[in-house]
C-alpha cells in the first residue's frame, strides 16, 4: 500500500499545533516513515500542492484570502483534520468575533489597519466540512501520534467523549473546583489532556473545547457560586471556544 | 476468632514488620486537603486514628481495577500477547469498613459467570488490615449495613484508647500476628469494656441516616417522578461518581494502533453510565439518550437493580459521590427525598 500523502497546513494562529507535531521528537522518524509529508511549511520547504489523503490544518480563518486557501485545501484532501483550539472553535483570535472589525482595526493598528483585509474570525467547520478534530492549546502529541496510527488502520481516531474530570480523577488528583474554590471548566471540557492544569492546582481554561452536551448553564452558575462576575465567567468560556456550536449565542447576541 | 492487642506506640513498628508480606500502602496525604493509598516509606506519614482521615479520593479498587490497564498486545505477525507484568504481593493498611465492603461487592460482580481474572490476579496479591473509624457528616454506611465488617479482612484493628484490639479474619493475618512478637500483647478487662462502649455508642455518632427499607419498589413508583429532570439538569454527567464509588465497576475497551497502522494494545479504563457514549450502539441509537435518564440510571442501579442481583444495595454509603460531585449534588438527600417526599410530581401516569 503507497504511504498516504499528508499536508500539514497553517492559518492566523500562533503555530503553536505545528510546532507540537515537531516535539514529537521520538516518533518523528517514525512518522515520516509511515507518511507521505508532502506539505509542512514550518519544517521543509519544496512543499507540493497536489491532492492528500489526510490534511491537518491549525488557525483560524481571519482573512479572506484564507477562506480561498482554506477551500482549495479542502478540495484536494480526502480527509480534512482541525487541529487545535483556534481551527476547531476559533481560539483566541475569535473571542471578540462579535465587535466591529473596522472599529477593532483602527483601535490595534491606527491607520495601518486601514490596508488590513480582516473578516469576521472564523473556525474552519465554518466554511468547509471538518471530517474531525484533534483538539487542544495546543494539540496534544499523543493525540496526533495515535490519530495517525489509527488513519493507517483505516479508522477515525477514537477520542475521549467525557469530560476532563474523568481523566483527573483517574489520575486521583485532589479537585482543584470542589476542594480549593479555583474556578475549572474540567466539567464541560473535552477530556485528552490528561487533566494537564488541574493536576498542577490550575483551574482547567477549556482549551479541548466544549465536551459534547457540556452542561454550560450549570458551570455558569457554579462559578457565581465561586465569586465569579457575569462577564468574567463568559470570558472565560469564550478564550478558546467562542465559535464552538455549544458556546456560540450564549454569550453574544447572535 | 483470635484477637490480640496492638498499643498505638508500637503501630509504626507493626506497618514497618507487615512490609516482609508485601508492599505496604496506606493512606496518606495527597494534594493539599486530601488522602489516598500510597506506598508507605515511613510510617509516620501514615494517616489514622485520631489525626487521621475519612475518606481516599479513590477507593481501593485502582489497585484490581486499575483506572487504566493494557490488557493486551497484538499484532499481525506475532498475534497477542498478555501485557500484564506480574505483581509483587501487597499489604493495604487502614482500610474502613464501608471500603472493606465494598471490595466484598465487587468480588461478586467479577467472579460472576464469566471470572475476570483481570481483576483476580491482582485482587490475589492484595492483604487488607482494616481499622475502625468515626463518622463525618456525609458517612452514611450505617444505614446501608456496612458500618460493620466480619468478612473480607486478614486483621481488622478496632481503636480501644490506647491500642488496637486486632481481630484476625485469615491464616495470613495470624502469620502477620504471630511473627510480630512482642509487638502485640494480651488484653484486659479495661480493653473490653471500652471495645463495647465504643460499639454501643457508634449508630449514635451518625449524623446522616437514611431509610433503605422499600426503597427499591418505591423508586420504582417513582421511575416518572420529576426529580430525574430537575437532577439531569443540574449533573454535568463528569463521570467524577462513579470514578470515586468503591463499587462502580464499568469499564470501556478500546484498541490504540501504533504508527505502523498494525500493532497495538488493548486497553480498559474506568467508565461511567453517566457518559452519553456508555449506552449507545450501531447507528448512533441511545439507550439512555438524555442526562435526566443517566442520571437515574445510575441512582437505580445502585439502589434498586444491584439489589435484585446480588441482595443488597450496591452503594455502601461512604459520602464520596456526595463530597466530590462539583454539581452539589447530595446524594442522600436524593434518597431522602425519593422515600419521603409524598408531593413528588409525575411527569406521567401511564405505566412506564
Ligand atoms: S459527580 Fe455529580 S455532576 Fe458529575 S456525573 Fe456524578 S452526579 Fe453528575
Ligand atoms: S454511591 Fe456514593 S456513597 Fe455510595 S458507595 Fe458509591 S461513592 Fe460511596
Amino acid at each position: 500500500m503507497p504511504k498516504p500523502k499528508v499536508g500539514i497546513f497553517s492559518l492566523t494562529c500562533c503555530e503553536g499545533c505545528q510546532l507540537e507535531i515537531l516535539n514529537c521528537e521520538d516518533e518523528l522518524l517514525d512518522i515520516l516513515g509511515a507518511i507521505d509529508l508532502v506539505s509542512f511549511g514550518m519544517a521543509q520547504s519544496n512543499n507540493l500542492d497536489i491532492d492528500l489523503d489526510i490534511a491537518f490544518v491549525e488557525g483560524t480563518v481571519v482573512q479572506r484570502s484564507e477562506v480561498a486557501i482554506l477551500k482549495k485545501i479542502r478540495d484536494r484532501s480526502k480527509l480534512l483534520v482541525a487541529i487545535g483550539a483556534c481551527a476547531t472553535n476559533g481560539g483566541v483570535a475569535a473571542i471578540d468575533y462579535d465587535k466591529d472589525r473596522e472599529e477593532l482595526k483602527r483601535i490595534v493598528y491606527g491607520e495601518a489597519g486601514d490596508f488590513i483585509p480582516s473578516i469576521t474570525p472564523a473556525a474552519l467547520h465554518e466554511h468547509v466540512k471538518v471530517d474531525f478534530a484533534l483538539q487542544g492549546c495546543p494539540i496534544e502529541k499523543h493525540q496526533f501520534i495515535n490519530a495517525i496510527g489509527y488513519l493507517l488502520h483505516g479508522d477515525l481516531p477514537l477520542l475521549p467523549e467525557y469530560p476532563v474530570c474523568t481523566e483527573c480523577k483517574r489520575k486521583e488528583n485532589e479537585c482543584v473546583l470542589v476542594q480549593h474554590n479555583i474556578p475549572c471548566m474540567g466539567p464541560i471540557t473535552s477530556a485528552g489532556c490528561d487533566a494537564r492544569c488541574p493536576s498542577h492546582y490550575l483551574g482547567c481554561d477549556g482549551c479541548f473545547g466544549p465536551v459534547d452536551e457540556a452542561n454550560v448553564a450549570m458551570e455558569y452558575s457554579i462559578m457565581k457560586e465561586k465569586g465569579m462576575a457575569d462577564d468574567e465567567i463568559s470570558r472565560m468560556m469564550q478564550v478558546f471556544a467562542a465559535k464552538s456550536p455549544i458556546i456560540k449565542g450564549q454569550f453574544k447576541g447572535d | 476468632m483470635k484477637i490480640v492487642k496492638l498499643p498505638k506506640n508500637k503501630t509504626n513498628d507493626f506497618i514497618e514488620h507487615l512490609q516482609s508480606f508485601g508492599e505496604v500502602h496506606a493512606p496518606q496525604k495527597k494534594g493539599k486537603k486530601s488522602c489516598a493509598f500510597q506506598p508507605v516509606t515511613d510510617p509516620s506519614k501514615v494517616l489514622i486514628g485520631e489525626e487521621g482521615f475519612l475518606r481516599t479520593i479513590l477507593p481501593l479498587k485502582k489497585y484490581f481495577h486499575k483506572p487504566v490497564d493494557t490488557l493486551l498486545k497484538f499484532s499481525p505477525k506475532t498475534g497477542f500477547e498478555d501485557a500484564y507484568e506480574e505483581e509483587g504481593n501487597k499489604v493495604i493498611f487502614g482500610v474502613h469498613s464501608c471500603d472493606i465492603h465494598a471490595i466484598l461487592s465487587l468480588d461478586r460482580v467479577f467472579s460472576g459467570k464469566y471470572v475476570d481474572t483481570y481483576y483476580f490476579r491482582r485482587r490475589k496479591k492484595v492483604a487488607i488490615i482494616g481499622i475502625s473509624c468515626v463518622p463525618d457528616d456525609l458517612c452514611y454506611c450505617q444505614s446501608m449495613g456496612t458500618s460493620f465488617v466480619e468478612e473480607g479482612f486478614d486483621l481488622f484493628l478496632s481503636d480501644v484508647g490506647d491500642g488496637y484490639l486486632v481481630k484476625v479474619g485469615t491464616s495470613l493475618g495470624d502469620d502477620m500476628v504471630s511473627s510480630a512478637g512482642d509487638m502485640m500483647t494480651g488484653y484486659g478487662d479495661s480493653d473490653i469494656n471500652e471495645y463495647k462502649r465504643r460499639i454501643n455508642e457508634f449508630p449514635s455518632l451518625f449524623k446522616t441516616k437514611v431509610d433503605e427499607a422499600d426503597l427499591p419498589a418505591i423508586l420504582d413508583m417513582e421511575y416518572k417522578s420529576e426529580i430525574w429532570e430537575e437532577m439531569g439538569n443540574r449533573c454535568f454527567n463528569c463521570g467524577i461518581c462513579s470514578m470515586v464509588c468503591p463499587t462502580c465497576f464499568c469499564f470501556d475497551v478500546n484498541d490504540e494502533v501504533c504508527l505502523d497502522g498494525e500493532t497495538g494494545e488493548r486497553k480498559r479504563c474506568w467508565d461511567s453510565c453517566l457518559f452519553k457514549s456508555h449506552a449507545m450502539v450501531a447507528g448512533g441509537h441511545n439507550f439512555r439518550e438524555s442526562r435526566a435518564d443517566r442520571f437515574k440510571h445510575r441512582f437505580l442501579h445502585k439502589h434498586q437493580a444491584f439489589m435484585g442481583d446480588f441482595g443488597r444495595p450496591s452503594c455502601v454509603g461512604c459520602g464520596r459521590c456526595t463530597q466530590d460531585c462539583p454539581a452539589d449534588i447530595h446524594f442522600v438527600g436524593m434518597v431522602k427525598r425519593i422515600k419521603d417526599d409524598i408531593t413528588c410530581v409525575h411527569s406521567g401516569e401511564e405505566e412506564k
